[in-house]
């Protein structure tokens, strides 16, 4: 049972990672980006390629160690992220959405069918684990619940730190009202660019932490519902703009998520497939409910830069 | 050569079906509405259920289904109407209400896409399913066409469903200020339109289109809870390829997105085949439609036929 929360820390600190990065580009930005599992992806599966061991059936199988491998990860997400954000933010609002998450599929296609580098749909396995010999495989968990938490922290800070920065005050600036803020003598489209790019390489970060926590990856994990549509739920629900609350979300629904297996186990097991979907019913209520009573999230957001200046009305 | 570029018609008049009603109710409702894919899932399944009720009256002339299926259809389309309906009253009509952006919308209708495709998984399971197990052969209609009984009858329901919409946007009255709301929002507010009533309509006419294009879409493919979602991609890039609101522009990206796909993946894999590469490109199709949207995007971010300046912020 300890083991079990131990484990649900462990998520939940990188579901708080994820959900962090996208309140930067989300919350402070106000770039809808669907297509944020793209970058989980390419961090998890850069940092496997990299450091698991050498293997006949794709490339790679590098060996080299874990935090080379997180770096790697660090640089191959932001490398794309930056080469993406070139044509992607010639757009904005919806058909940026779009365009992410048709990119978010592409990706995902080849990570699925070229077995070449990614082994397909077997998976890579053998991506070491580090300082795994100082613990049994069961206490393994306790000390990567301290990594995951701990590096949310961090990257809550960092992201503080950022955002409340004249550069962050930029970032809000573009999401209030991004006509005022060119207006301001400020290129928007570079500023986009840099939070795309920085938060693109804490998701890829996010990424393979969580391969050298499981020490296998198959591309299931990183189906859109997974990697993009759950951290978008964290962030609605926990409030968006506000870190605290987004941190909040992460656990409040990875809580839900992870708690409806005890339903399951409840009902007998000739419904136990159908209620396990029964996840996907309470997290949409839990957004939609959400979005009624409290549009803004659990934790508001603080006062915003345009409204210094003009009277606009949130949402 | 053939065979590919009838699989690609069927393949596009089907993503023309959906994307006329995502195209309109994507305009006159001003978001982009992430459940429309599970709306279509629903009338697939409606549909499924619907026929499970009637008796079977056996098939005709080479259909996989019988004369049942019409009357299923029509009722699932309504259905998926009334459940279109349900959840604006619920959900949508409080959040034109209280006022909140475009993209909020988006993100709202992500929930109730949620919500939908959680009780379709409930209720249906998640088991691939079938209208008919029957396996169908193409028949030979001379000057080199072969195509299904099946395929057939889908291209005549597409063909007669676009007239239906086209007659109605254009001859209808409600359908012209469909079009006056589409064109501008405060004019035909000012000339009398009421907005909850264009709302309803538009709802009405996308739910019709989810349903019958829902079903159209599974007798072409199997039955399973996610064929909407991982449909409404394809659907959200022939609106924007075509232009957000463009009658016209729908049915040629459409038409376009369908034939490219199997066109470029099915001539790839011959010529994989031919140099006896160990490739597995057909898996690659929808990857084709994105590629268009982005270097459309690029060229004319309004889309083919869009309007000039359209600002889902406005």
């Amino acid at each position: 049972m300890v083991n079990y929360f131990f484990s649900y820390l462990v998520m939940a600190g990188l579901y708080g990672i994820m959900a962090l990065a996208l309140n930067m580009q989300w919350g402070y930005t106000g770039l809808m980006n669907f297509g944020i599992g793209a970058f989980y992806m390419l961090g998890a599966y850069s940092s496997a390629i990299l450091t698991s061991s050498p293997s006949a059936d794709y490339i790679g199988g590098f060996g080299l160690p874990v935090l080379i491998g997180i770096a790697g990860a660090a640089v191959i997400a932001g490398l794309i992220a930056y080469l993406l954000a070139f044509p992607a933010l010639k757009l904005r609002g919806g058909p940026f959405a779009i365009a992410l998450l048709a990119i978010q599929e592409t990706l995902f296609l080849l990570v699925k069918n070229e077995s070449w580098l990614t082994n397909g749909v077997t998976g890579i396995r053998g991506i070491p684990r580090p300082f795994i010999d100082f613990f049994s495989p069961q206490n393994y968990v306790y000390f990567y619940a301290v990594v995951s938490i701990g590096v949310m922290v961090l990257v809550y800070f960092a992201i503080e730190r950022a955002v409340n920065s004249p550069w962050g005050r930029v970032l809000r600036g573009i999401r209030e009202d991004e006509t005022l803020t060119v207006m301001s003598g400020k290129d928007c489209t570079a500023f986009m660019r840099q939070s795309f790019v920085f938060s693109s390489i804490i998701m890829g970060v996010a990424g393979a932490l969580y391969v050298h926590y499981t020490g296998f990856v198959s591309p299931q994990v990183f189906s859109p519902l997974m990697s993009t549509f759950l951290v978008w739920f964290m962030v609605t629900v926990g409030g968006t703009g506000n870190n605290r609350g987004v941190i909040l979300g992460a656990f409040l629904v990875w809580a839900v998520w992870i708690g409806s297996d005890f339903i399951s186990d409840m009902v007998p097991a000739s419904m136990a497939t159908q209620i396990g979907f029964i996840r996907m019913l309470f997290v949409g209520l839990i957004l939609t409910i959400t979005i009624l009573t409290r549009p803004q999230g659990l934790l508001t957001k603080k006062l915003s830069v345009i409204k210094l200046f003009m009277e606009k009305e949130e949402y | 050569m053939t065979d590919l570029l009838i699989s690609g018609i069927i393949y596009g008049s089907i993503i023309t079906i959906g994307a006329i009603g995502l195209t309109l109710m994507t305009d006159i409702l001003g978001f982009f509405n992430f459940a429309y894919g599970d709306f279509f899932t629903l009338g697939a399944f409606g549909t499924l259920a619907f026929l499970a009720i009637f008796p079977d009256l056996g098939t005709f002339t080479g259909l996989s289904f019988g004369w049942t299926m019409i009357f299923a259809v029509i009722l699932s389309a309504l259905a998926t109407v009334a459940v279109m309906l349900l959840f604006d009253f619920l959900f949508f009509r409080r959040l034109r209400n209280m006022g909140v952006t475009s993209l909020f919308m988006s993100l709202a209708s992500l929930g109730v896409s949620f919500i939908l495709r959680a009780i379709i998984y409930i209720v249906w399971g998640p088991k691939v399913q079938y209208y008919s197990r029957e396996i169908q052969l193409s028949r030979d209609l001379g000057l080199g066409i072969s195509m299904k009984v099946d395929e057939l009858f889908i291209l005549i329901c597409v063909l007669f469903l676009v007239a239906m919409v086209f007659y109605f946007l254009k001859y209808t009255k409600i359908g012209k200020s469909l079009r006056a709301v589409s064109d501008n929002k405060m004019l035909a507010q000012a000339s009398g339109m009421r907005p909850s009533r264009v709302i309803m309509w538009t709802w009405i006419i996308c739910g019709l289109l989810a349903g019958v294009g829902g079903t159209l879409y599974g007798i072409q493919v199997q039955l399973n809870p996610s064929m909407g979602w991982n449909f409404m991609i394809t659907l959200f890039v022939a609106v924007i390829m075509g232009g957000i609101g463009s009658f016209w522009g729908a049915m040629i990206a459409g038409m376009t997105i369908g034939i490219a796909g199997e066109m470029v993946t099915g001539l790839l894999q011959n010529l994989a085949t031919a140099m006896q590469l160990q490739a597995n490109i057909s898996v690659y199709k929808p990857a084709i439609a994105f590629i268009f949207v982005i270097v459309i995007l690029l060229l004319k971010p309004q889309g083919l036929f869009g309007k000039p300046k359209f600002n889902l912020k406005q």
